[in-house]
């Protein structure tokens, strides 16, 4: 009997094939979010980690600001004294306090400008940390010779694609009017502010902005010491300095955890979105399923007058919304994967690689969905398949 | 079957009340008085009075339908009653309006009484709960109507099977072809109704009535919207299943030329049955 019901909804669906389309679509928008969310959400996860691990497991860093709102703190511009700093070096546990700075800078180079970011770490440690912590290595050329030589090293693309001529190890480029010239360049880092930036020494970086100090620093911690001691000594000698009140001392660990957060709240965000665009989609279902009812309550008297029994009215009805429901469940799934697919490989041309995997896609999840659809389909087809199957079957006839 | 308190006053044929009646004919059984409303009643109850003394197949009595739209009342039905025996082919005849079709809703469980009482096999049709009224529907009631109500999506095979699906019952496709076959439709029953001439769609609807093989057939002018060639060969079908296969055959009609036909002529003026020949005649022309 339930396969003959079946067939007969498949037949009714088939025969207002563009209106049960168009219902079918409100389904498909709100699944098609939820997919891309839950797909790219996990990428984004993965691929932020990528880039944390990148720092090196035996690094602790310091920043301006409070460890939860790490931003306000460098927009406030605070920054550290470089002496503070150095100071640190004498805890035991610590190999060396590497000194940073970051900034955004207009360079020129053959008369074109282009806006950059600029990193400023003096050079000894940072190619111990580059090299030894974080496995990146120049691709060409050399590092420059000193802290305050004239030179730079840049990222991949500014060699190749920053600016319309491609430029050369050797050539100069200028950066607030003062001449630097570019003496070798990173092989590709996976992130595109990296890959476009210049890297200068800290001294350099202070004289171009005419500043002192460091916005933020890297603590290399020595081997065999625990990383969260070292933070928690760290944290309580720069506690005696008082240029910077507000600091934070973190390590890896704490920085994926602090991630992770923020990406949790934003996509919860944009669940709840596209819990309401589904939300949408079954007052579409309930909306069509009412017209279906009205519209077809001559025939509804008529399947009643040949012995249809309210009960097979209503489960007709529940089929069809349950059928709009998985249906639209499906392909929001599928075109939800195309998506995400599509952000992937497009992120992936800009430098930003693993944001959609399809084998880290949780095909429990997507089976949960489908039934979800189907129950979204169900309730919103309930009311109205209810006021269907009441009707009474010869005031139903007399419906033109 | 429940003896009501008209009973004595009550044609025992048709089952209309005789009381009041300007002119009534009388018949004698047993040494007892009996009242008719007609001529036509009197001759079926000599033929076989026993029969009469037994309960009808259907029986309304005093069936009230008012029907209330917006602050306006109808009264489609005012005391209604009927009898109709097993095998017979009844015509209910009147003039738009008269009540007749809702008459045809009573009797074939499509609408409830707002007062009065109907019996199948002398069983309370009030009591009945609406999943049994339809169950009862689908085993003994066969509908034709007029604007033939198939179901515009399904094709003409599966709206013949649509009854079988509802009462749960296996389909047989051979024994169904074999029918459209007879009906001479065979090479249609794919086709959807909007494809069918109204002849072949009023035909699928009569196969599609005859799907449970119930023991009474309603028809509501099912002969109304075709031409008169194909009006006959549907009607011709239908006393033919009234003739040899003993099937109830009740039809609505306009046409007097089908009322002829019948057994027994119920003529509905205003909501009430008006049983003789002046107000046949009456209730067709007017």
């Amino acid at each position: 009997m339930i396969a003959n019901f079946f067939r007969l909804v498949f037949r009714g669906l088939r025969y207002r094939s563009l209106r049960s389309w168009l219902t079918v679509l409100g389904i498909v928008i709100g699944i098609m979010l939820v997919v891309v969310i839950l797909a790219i959400g996990n990428g984004v996860q993965h691929v932020i980690q990528g880039q944390l691990q990148m720092f090196g497991s035996d690094l602790v860093i310091i920043y301006p600001g409070k460890e939860n709102s790490p931003l306000i703190g460098f927009i406030a511009g605070q920054k550290f004294r470089e002496q503070d700093l150095t100071a640190l070096e004498k805890i035991d546990g610590v190999g060396f306090v590497l000194a940073t700075n970051q900034g955004v800078a207009t360079v020129e180079y053959r008369g074109e400008k282009q806006s950059t970011m600029l990193h400023a770490e003096n050079w000894k440690h940072y190619i111990e940390i580059l090299e030894k912590s974080q496995g990146i290595r120049l691709k060409q050329g050399r590092y420059p010779t000193g802290d305050d030589v004239d030179e730079v090293v840049v990222g991949s693309k500014f060699m190749s694609s920053l600016f319309r001529t491609p430029v050369h190890i050797g050539d100069e480029i200028t950066v607030k009017s003062k001449h630097f010239k570019v003496v070798g360049f990173f092989s590709d880092q996976g992130e595109a502010s990296h890959n476009s930036a210049i890297f200068l020494s800290l001294n350099q970086f202070n004289i171009l902005n005419n500043s002192r100090g460091a916005s933020t620093a890297i603590v290399k911690v020595r081997t065999g010491y625990d990383l969260k001691t070292v933070a928690q000594e760290i944290k309580f000698q720069l506690g005696k300095q008082d240029v910077v009140r507000d600091f934070a001392v973190i390590t890896p660990d704490k920085i994926n955890q602090i991630v992770g957060n923020v990406l949790s709240v934003i996509e919860l965000m944009l669940m709840i979105i596209a819990l309401v665009s589904l939300l949408v989609g079954g007052v579409g279902i309930m909306n069509t399923m009412y017209t279906s009812v009205l519209e077809r309550t001559k025939q509804i008297g008529v399947m009643k007058a040949i012995g249809a029994t309210d009960e097979a009215v209503l489960t007709l009805f529940l089929i069809e919304a349950g059928m709009i429901g998985i249906v639209g469940g499906l392909l929001g799934i599928l075109l939800g994967l195309l998506s995400a697919y599509g952000i992937g490989a497009i992120a992936a041309s800009q430098g930003v690689r693993g944001l959609f995997d399809i084998a880290s896609v949780d095909y429990f999840g997507l089976f949960a969905l489908i039934v979800f659809t189907f129950i979204v389909g169900v309730v919103a087809g309930y009311f109205p398949a209810r006021a269907g199957a009441k009707l009474e079957p010869a005031e139903a006839l007399r419906y033109e | 079957m429940p003896l009501h308190p008209g009973q004595t006053k009550t044609d025992l044929v048709c089952g209309m009340t005789v009381l009041g009646l300007a002119r009534v004919v009388t018949g004698t059984y047993r040494g007892k008085t009996y009242q008719f409303c007609s001529e036509q009643c009197l001759t079926r109850f000599r033929k076989n009075p026993k029969k009469y003394f037994g309960p009808p197949l259907l029986e309304l009595w005093n069936v009230w339908k008012i029907f209330k739209t917006g602050g306006a009342e109808t009264q489609a039905l005012r005391g209604f009653d009927l009898h109709v025996w097993e095998g017979d082919f009844v015509a209910i005849i009147g003039a738009s309006g008269s009540g007749k079709s809702t008459v045809l809703n009573m009797i074939g469980l499509l609408d409830r009484p707002t007062k009065g009482q109907m019996f199948v096999n002398g069983r309370d049709m009030n009591a009945l709960a609406e999943d049994d009224r339809a169950r009862l529907r689908s085993r003994m009631f066969g509908f034709v109507f007029q604007q033939y109500n198939l179901i515009p999506w399904l094709s003409a095979y599966e709206n013949v099977i649509l009854p079988l699906i509802f009462s749960d019952r296996t389909v047989d496709r051979k024994k169904v072809e074999r029918e459209f076959d007879q009906f001479g439709i065979k090479q249609r029953m794919t086709h959807r109704p909007h494809e069918l001439s109204g002849g072949e769609q009023q035909r699928t609807a009569l196969l599609r009535a005859l799907a449970n093989d119930p023991e009474i057939i309603l028809g509501d002018e099912p002969t109304g919207n075709l031409d008169s060639v194909t009006g006959a060969k549907i009607l011709e079908r239908l006393i033919d299943l009234n003739k040899r296969e003993k099937k109830t055959l009740i039809i609505v009609t306009h046409d007097a030329a089908i009322a002829d036909l019948a057994d027994q002529i119920i003529a509905v003026k205003d909501g009430k049955s008006v049983q003789n020949h002046q107000a046949h005649r009456r209730a067709l022309t007017h």
